[in-house]
């Protein structure tokens, strides 16, 4: 008899978020949680909406789908977090993972029956445990294990056990009991119908409509359905409502599939004797390596982001995670990329199996190679490979280039990005909005400060000081007059100080010997402020 | 200082592009020595009259003008120099915006350079600026221009400090000399200092909805567009001193001024050969022997004369004769209408019809309202059917066409909570910080501009993050600037001359509405007159009040013709019992009224005038009822203000008193009473009232009076700064008081009726006064598919005792066991309030209207109701015949509309979801469909009164069935909670435990903190009052309840009771389990921690009680 397990994850979210604010390390072993009322939120409906709680803000009254504003009327210094349903789902992929230690056969549940999708309240698992649970002694062991982890990692939960996933799901989420079980098992399909047949008409997993609609008619629990001819039922509310009360009561077959997170892009190696040593974990890559590159070349596809799992005799997991600027097939130039990592890697005891998958993949068309090896596509195409083995070697942060920013201050106009990043699909102007004046060529990091003769209040420079050598101007363009941004100012100068001691002149001017500067002069003159000049770049 | 004047000037009006305020660019140009001023906003003649009224403060010239921006060429400077050149740029800025949507211009070279309206720029002096980058198109399109307009074009220039100005001087020069055009500088002024810099930035990205550190180039990458003196403007422009000199030839030919915008009045057609005074003479003498069939009083005609005299005075005949003219009017349509205002309490406009009150009850002196010496327009404010105005509007649309009328607009200013919204989105504050910012402001303080560092500390925000003080800081400089163009509420502005040609015309967001640039301030500085056609619910309620009592008892009733003084209507009045009646049916109006108790029409007037912020902070209301209860001598500081007070027992509660006094006391010339007035209602931002304050101050204390009395008086006239409320509308107002509380008295069932179908409207709501309806003896009677109509009507009771309840309601009511107090109680009151009912109206009956069901739409009813005939006998039939989708036929169920086919809701219900939602197959067509459909029987669950009651709410927000309290009584009861009725027969200052739903929540501003609390139970309301201190421990259950309980001390002031609440209990989880099948178990409440905690699933959270209506 198939066994399943449904839990009910009600507070995933916060819960989530407890996790990261107090996550259980050193510093804190409890696991201590947030006790301040918190809330998730979200965009929806014209308004900020509360989607998860944790029990401090249910205290106060704040309810999922709550409008931000009514639960800050309740609780004005309610502490919000954006709702994340991305970094959500990427952490109950986690859990599934960790659950795979009962059944291999675990999915994801994120059947949702309330109007407006805002929440991940009704989140769960699913687990099919049929033949599983002797391993762990009972149903009743298996259970205590599980809601033991996850008591350790600080989820919430309440499960069903049954035999049909219908009637797991409604024993997890609406069967209450006097003793605040937080797990509820029912062994043999008429147990099913008597366990459930006092439960809500929402345990059917139905649209909501249909359940007002339903509730409506006073068929408020599920027991209420037994009764009623069937025919009725299906004229005015559709199939579902009694397919789902034929699949909860085991009278129809449900089929649930369980998700792997394994991409399409993978391949297995398992070892008889464990291996350690560097030659054989690299050997052992560089198979993978090739006969992945196989799977991509068949689909077109190139690898961004490839993924080593080393699966350690220990049980435990090590990963080794490589990224490319481009889509690439190479098997030379990948495995050289791991190279740059392998040493990194504890085999610990031994490792006795590695999974090598393609996480992230772009489409990339086969190319016919040119006969001239100088061409400017194999240059453009050894610079990328320089930089992915510099990036793979020094970190992605660490190689970058220049991007323009659209700032009035000089220096501030460009700023560094990770040259494997992306280029950003708006085109920026590297000059400004008046294209004219140029910047010039070099741009110190540091203005200099210099000693320059100029006319006065707002004049250009008529002789100056650099390197200690005299240089007399003959010709100036300028002032080019540069407010510095006063939103970047700390203290209470901010309304003043841009627009007076900080604002900036710039001049482009030429000495005698043809040689262009750039100038400026810092300060607006005032006759007890003398302003300071300084040297900010060089014209070619 | 050379002379130099700056042309082009971008204020605040051009919203969201200029920094500052008009009157802050005429103070800065009168400091730099300027001698004249231009303004020219963005496609833009709003904030002229703003600057003109600046300009002539500062007594500098203001040249009127507009920066014209085009769809498809450079933007021009455009500067009238007569008249007739404004007149034509006037309405080629009307052509430009009527062509846009709301707000929006959309003009064109071709517009400007050709056509009638603009005349290739006659009589104009054009500035063309030139673009950034001056390249072949721009000079092609110069050329282009050049050869169309010939006289007084110039190309304007301007020092950018971008670096390359010389380039850019010489290449303009070059251009200017090729095409030989004139330079003029000019410094594109968008701020009157450069600190506005900052301010400039923010406004920017509000514009363009970026955040101050992506705005980027959007910005100005220096801060020198500000006013700069002549001096200054010579050393820039050191080598072209021309350009400099240009300005002030310009300025010398434009020496067009807005005062020279004459008001005329329309036309109105008058009988031949006479003045418009003769048909107003006319007109009203007419109107008086209607009035008085039986001969004129001798003291009403020499009023007349007297008045009539004043009128031709002053030369307002025309605009009475307009007023008169709408008026009638709205007569010939039915519509029933009010006026108010000044002059509208006159005898003319007595006998003219405009309004119902007989000057001779209230005696108030003419002059009082127009007055010769004050030069002051008459202000007639005239009250419409809310339902039924568009017609009116549309009709002086058409009568004097779209040239020449046109709705005031209003200038939608910043108030701090906007400005913290917009600015804290620009300087990328969080979405939920902002709304947390926001609710700071929303509690109590939303004119302030200081927020406390508590409260904001309150919320959970650090007062002393720097970018939080940005915020705060550039919110409050931000406060009063224009924002967008908006239309007063009703304000018509009717001209002779085409309108468009004093002042640009746009579209309104609404269909067919056209407005005008100008608010009423700006009227008002021009001498423009302007008419208020405006909007009232009550209206609506009394005609359909009024046409009900007609049809059913065949009793026509007008505003003046209902009984005066009648004895019933104070007494009720004096109960304060006053639910429905208009303005005086808030919680506070409601206390009041035993208080004050009224006996006569002129004490409504007071009635509606005391409870006021104004009264109530300037702390005159316990004086003037000390007086009135005679526990307080009537006593007069000074003789001469016996005559201003002898009214009100020498207690100010008028705005026109407090103005007498400034003028009596504090020896103001009436003219500069009126600036005190102005200063405190609109321009409030001038820093002109503590001028006032100390002039008015020292100006009583110098004839005499005590320092006390003169800082109260002034306090007094701060308050109505807010919410000023004459005398002469306190008196059209209280005429409405009485007739709403004469039909509430006299004819219950027909005002209730009225008042349902004019929703939503006052301060109730259908369940409140189909309680009170019922309270006073109305038999209400349940929407019914076969009975009902799309508004609420009145049926006939064959027997006068209505049987006690049909056998449906009977059975389920017999399911509970309750006290049937809400029918005890109706019938014990119907008794003593039926000896004022009408007996026609106690032979009437209340049928709701199928308005009341949720979703229910007016077309879908009318079908139900027209396809009726002798009714439907099944839910087939119905279905059948009226092919009303199954959702609205849904709906009718819901709302337990099938009771006259004998289904219950339930069975309703069922019915109608079993009707196919496909057409019938073409081979089965002729069949009726239950013909070969046999189904089962189902018997489905009963359904108890709680269900009944909590799906009564849902669907109609009310149930005539039982109130959800008294279903609650027995959990309540074994609490040891009273009925709210109960309270009144204990003592004060006993302690009681109550409960109920709750109504409204309110924190009047001038209660300081204090919030009030109505909850209601099946017995009656309550009134709590909750402390600050207890608000604050308190505020989830204060804020969150629906369900209230409330253990506090009782306090009774003559019949009116409150409870002082000292401990607050939120109940409202039990309203989710009205339909649940156990009604609430006392142990509910004591569920385990962990148990709640995972118990949001079976929450339910949605109560089916309507919401409360808060701080209203």
């Amino acid at each position: 008899m198939r066994r399943v397990i449904s839990l009910w994850l009600p507070t995933f979210a916060i819960d989530r978020i407890n996790h990261r604010a107090y996550g259980k390390s050193q510093a804190n072993p409890s696991g201590k949680t947030i006790d301040k009322p918190l809330a998730t939120i979200t965009c929806a409906h014209g308004g900020q909406r509360i989607t998860a709680v944790n029990s401090a803000a249910q205290a106060v009254g704040i309810v999922p789908k709550q409008s931000l504003a009514d639960a800050r009327t309740l609780y004005p210094s309610l502490t919000v977090h954006q709702a994340d349903p991305t970094a959500d789902l990427k952490a109950l992929n986690i859990l599934r993972e960790i659950c795979e230690r009962y059944t291999p056969w675990v999915a994801i549940d994120t059947f949702d029956n309330t109007p407006s999708n805002v929440s991940l309240w009704n989140t769960g698992l699913w687990l099919n445990i049929t033949g599983c649970a002797h391993l762990f002694g009972s149903e009743e062991a298996l259970l205590e294990d599980l809601f033991y982890l996850l008591k350790n990692i600080g989820y919430q939960a309440r499960a069903g056990l049954a035999s049909t996933p219908g009637a797991a799901w409604a024993l997890a989420r609406y069967k209450t009991d006097p003793q605040t079980k937080l797990w509820f098992i029912s062994n043999t399909n008429e147990d099913i119908r008597n366990c459930i047949a006092e439960l809500p008409m929402k345990g059917l997993r139905l649209e909501c409509a249909i359940i007002e609609g339903l509730e409506r008619m006073g068929l408020l629990s599920i027991g209420d359905l037994y009764r009623i001819p069937r025919a009725p039922i299906t004229r005015r509310f559709g199939k579902s409502v009694l397919h789902r009360l034929d699949q909860a009561l085991g009278d129809l077959e449900e089929s649930l599939s369980p998700q792997r997170g394994r991409s399409t892009f993978s391949k297995y190696l398992a070892f008889i004797d464990p291996i350690g040593r560097r030659e054989d974990i690299e050997a052992a890559l560089n198979r993978l390596v090739v006969s992945l590159c196989t799977d991509l070349e068949q689909a077109n596809q190139g690898a961004r982001r490839l993924v080593l799992t080393l699966y350690r005799v220990d049980k435990s997991t090590g990963k080794v995670q490589i990224s490319t600027s481009q889509p690439r097939r190479d098997p030379t130039h990948l495995s050289m990329l791991f190279r740059e990592k392998l040493e990194i890697i504890d085999p610990g005891l031994g490792i006795d199996a590695i999974v090598l998958s393609a996480s992230e993949t772009n489409p990339l068309k086969v190319r016919q190679t040119g006969l001239n090896t100088n061409s400017i596509a194999e240059q453009t195409e050894n610079v990328i490979k320089l930089l992915d083995r510099l990036v793979s070697r020094l970190g992605s942060d660490n190689v970058t280039r220049l991007e323009p920013v659209e700032r009035h201050l000089p220096e501030l106009a460009s700023r560094e990005v990770s040259a494997v990043s992306i280029p950003s699909g708006v085109k920026q102007d590297w000059r400004g909005p008046t294209h004219y004046p140029s910047r010039p060529l070099q741009l110190l990091v540091h203005p200099l400060r210099i000693d320059v003769i100029a006319e006065i209040p707002d004049g250009p420079p008529f002789l100056f000081y650099w390197q200690n050598h005299q240089r007399r101007v003959i010709a100036a363009e300028g002032p080019e007059r540069i407010t510095p941004e006063w939103w970047l100012i700390r203290g209470n100068m901010w309304k003043t100080k841009p627009l007076n001691n900080d604002v900036r002149d710039y001049y482009r001017i030429e000495d005698k010997d043809g040689k262009r500067y750039w100038l400026y002069r810092k300060g607006l003159y005032h006759p007890d402020n003398h302003p300071t000049w300084y040297i900010h770049g060089f014209f070619a | 200082m050379h002379p130099y004047i700056e042309l082009q000037v971008t204020t605040n009006y051009s919203f969201l592009r200029g920094a500052s305020h008009p009157r802050e660019f005429a103070t800065q140009a009168k400091n730099l020595g300027y001698e004249a001023l231009a303004i020219s906003d963005r496609n833009t003649l709003a904030g002229a009259v703003r600057m003109h009224v600046a300009c002539k403060q500062q007594n500098i010239r203001m040249i009127s003008g507009v920066r014209l921006d085009l769809e498809d060429s450079p933007s021009f400077l455009c500067f009238p120099t007569d008249r007739r050149a404004y007149g034509r740029l006037s309405q080629l800025l009307s052509l430009g915006k009527r062509r846009a949507g709301k707000g929006q211009c959309y003009l064109f070279l071709k517009d400007l350079l050709e056509g009638n309206v603009f005349q290739s720029g006659k009589g104009q002096v054009v500035v063309v600026i030139p673009p950034d980058e001056i390249n072949s198109i721009f000079k092609n399109t110069l050329h282009k221009i050049r050869n169309k307009i010939k006289n007084n074009i110039y190309l304007s220039v301007n020092k950018k400090y971008s670096g390359n100005d010389k380039t850019r001087f010489v290449a303009l020069k070059a251009l200017t000399s090729s095409l030989s055009l004139p330079l003029v500088a000019t410094n594109d002024v968008q701020a009157h200092l450069p600190e506005r810099k900052i301010l400039h930035d923010v406004l920017t990205c509000i514009r363009e909805h970026c955040q101050i550190n992506e705005a980027g180039f959007l910005l100005h990458a220096n801060a020198e567009h500000h006013l700069k003196s002549g001096d200054e403007m010579l050393r820039l422009f050191a080598d072209y001193p021309e350009a400099i000199a240009n300005t002030v030839k310009i300025a010398d030919q434009c020496r067009f001024s807005l005062d020279e915008l004459r008001y005329e009045y329309p036309v109105e057609p008058v009988s031949f050969g006479s003045t418009p005074q003769q048909e107003l003479s006319r007109l009203t003498w007419e109107g008086a022997d209607e009035r008085y069939p039986n001969g004129i009083p001798n003291k009403i005609k020499t009023q007349i004369n007297h008045e009539l005299t004043l009128i031709k005075e002053l030369g307002y005949a025309a605009y009475f004769l307009t007023i008169h003219d709408i008026v009638r009017f709205a007569r010939s349509r039915n519509i029933l209408c009010q006026g108010r205002g000044s002059a509208a309490n006159s005898s003319v406009c007595y006998m003219l019809g405009v309004t119902s009150v007989n000057p001779a009850e209230i005696e108030l002196l003419f002059e009082r309202f127009v007055s010769a010496e004050r030069n002051e327009p008459p202000d007639i404010d005239v009250d419409f059917e809310h339902e039924r105005r568009e017609e009116v509007i549309q009709y002086i649309y058409d009568k004097y066409g779209r040239t020449h009328s046109g709705i005031t607009a209003t200038h939608i200013t910043y108030r701090y909570k906007s400005a913290l919204r917009e600015i804290g989105k620009v300087m990328g504050l969080t979405e939920d910080t902002i709304q947390s910012l926001s609710s700071v402001v929303n509690w109590g303080q939303s004119n302030k501009r200081d927020l406390k560092e508590e409260y904001i500390r309150e919320v959970g925000l650090d007062p002393t993050d720097p970018i939080l003080k940005m915020v705060l800081d550039l919110a409050r400089q931000i406060i009063g600037f224009p924002r967008h163009l908006s239309q007063h509420t009703g304000g018509f502005v009717i001209t002779k001359a085409p309108l468009d040609t004093v002042v640009p015309i746009e579209n309104a967001a609404m269909k067919d509405r056209t407005v005008i640039e100008w608010d009423k301030d700006d009227l008002d500085a021009l001498g423009i007159l302007k008419v208020d056609v405006l909007a009232l619910g009550m209206l609506t309620c009394i005609r359909k009040a009024f046409d009900l009592i007609d049809h059913h008892h065949g009793r026509k009733l007008t505003l003046s013709s209902i009984p005066q003084g009648d004895q019933q209507t104070y007494d009720m009045l004096c109960q304060g019992d006053s639910i429905g009646v208009f303005q005086v049916e808030s919680r506070a109006q409601m206390s009041m009224l035993p208080r004050l108790k009224p006996r006569n029409y002129y004490d409504l007037v007071i009635e509606v005038a005391i409870v006021r912020p104004g009264p109530i902070q300037g702390d005159m209301v316990h004086p003037f009822l000390r007086r009135r209860n005679g526990s307080e001598k009537v006593y007069y500081p000074k003789k001469e203000l016996e005559e201003v007070l002898s009214r009100t027992m020498g207690v100010p509660l008028f705005q026109e008193q407090a103005m007498k006094i400034a003028i009596v006391a504090a020896n103001f010339s009436p003219d500069e009473a009126d600036g005190l007035r102005r200063a405190m209602a609109t321009f409030r931002h001038d820093g002109k009232l503590p001028l006032y304050r100390e002039r008015f101050i020292s100006g009583m204390l110098q004839n005499g009076y005590e320092l006390d009395f003169a800082e109260r008086c002034f306090k007094q006239i701060e308050g109505f700064g807010d919410y000023g409320f004459p005398e002469s509308h306190a008196a059209s107002f209280a005429l409405l008081v009485y007739v709403s509380a004469w039909l509430k008295c006299h004819y219950p069932a027909a005002f209730s009726a009225a008042i349902l179908n004019s929703q939503p409207m006052g301060f109730y709501k259908p369940a409140q006064l189909v309680r009170d309806a019922r309270e006073h003896g109305v038999e209400v009677r349940e929407a019914d598919v076969n009975n009902s109509n799309w508004d609420c009507t009145l049926e006939k009771i064959t027997n006068i005792f209505p049987p006690p309840f049909r056998t449906e309601k009977k059975r389920i009511r017999n399911e509970v066991k309750f006290s049937s107090f809400l029918i005890k109680k109706s019938h014990d009151d119907g008794l003593e309030v039926n000896k004022c009912r009408s007996s026609k109206d106690r032979s009437t009956a209340l049928r709701l209207g199928l308005r009341q069901i949720k979703g229910i739409q007016k077309t879908a009813a009318e079908l139900l109701v027209n396809t009726r005939k002798q009714g439907y006998s099944s839910v087939l039939e119905l279905k059948a015949r009226t092919n009303l989708k199954s959702s609205v036929l849904e709906n009718l169920a819901r709302a337990d509309t099938f009771q006259s086919l004998g289904l219950n809701r339930r069975r309703a219900f069922w019915a109608v979801k079993g009707l196919s939602v496909d057409a019938p197959l073409p081979l089965f067509k002729h069949l009726q469909e239950h013909q070969f459909q046999r189904e089962p029987s189902v018997v489905l669950p009963t359904m108890r009164l709680g269900e009944q009651v909590a799906d009564d709410y849902l669907s109609l927000k009310l149930s005539l069935k039982a109130h959800p309290m008294e279903l609650l009584r027995p959990h309540f009861k074994a609490e040891k909670y009273i009925t709210c009725a109960s309270l009144t027969q204990l003592s004060t200052e006993s302690l009681v435990l109550v409960a109920g739903l709750v109504l409204i929540r309110q924190r009047p501003s001038s209660a300081k903190g204090v919030i009030f609390i109505t909850i209601e139970d099946e017995t009656g309301v309550a009134n709590m009052i909750i402390w600050p201190h207890k608000m604050e421990q308190y505020r989830q259950t204060v804020f969150g309840s629906q369900l209230l309980g409330i253990r506090g001390k009782l306090q009774r002031e003559g019949i009116v009771t409150h409870v002082v609440a000292e401990r607050l209990f939120d109940h409202s989880f039990l309203l989710g389990n009205l339909a649940s099948k156990n009604l609430p178990d006392p142990n509910f409440v004591q569920s385990s921690d962990i148990k709640n905690n995972l118990s949001i699933a079976n929450k339910k959270t949605r109560t089916p009680i309507p919401r409360s209506r808060d701080f209203k």
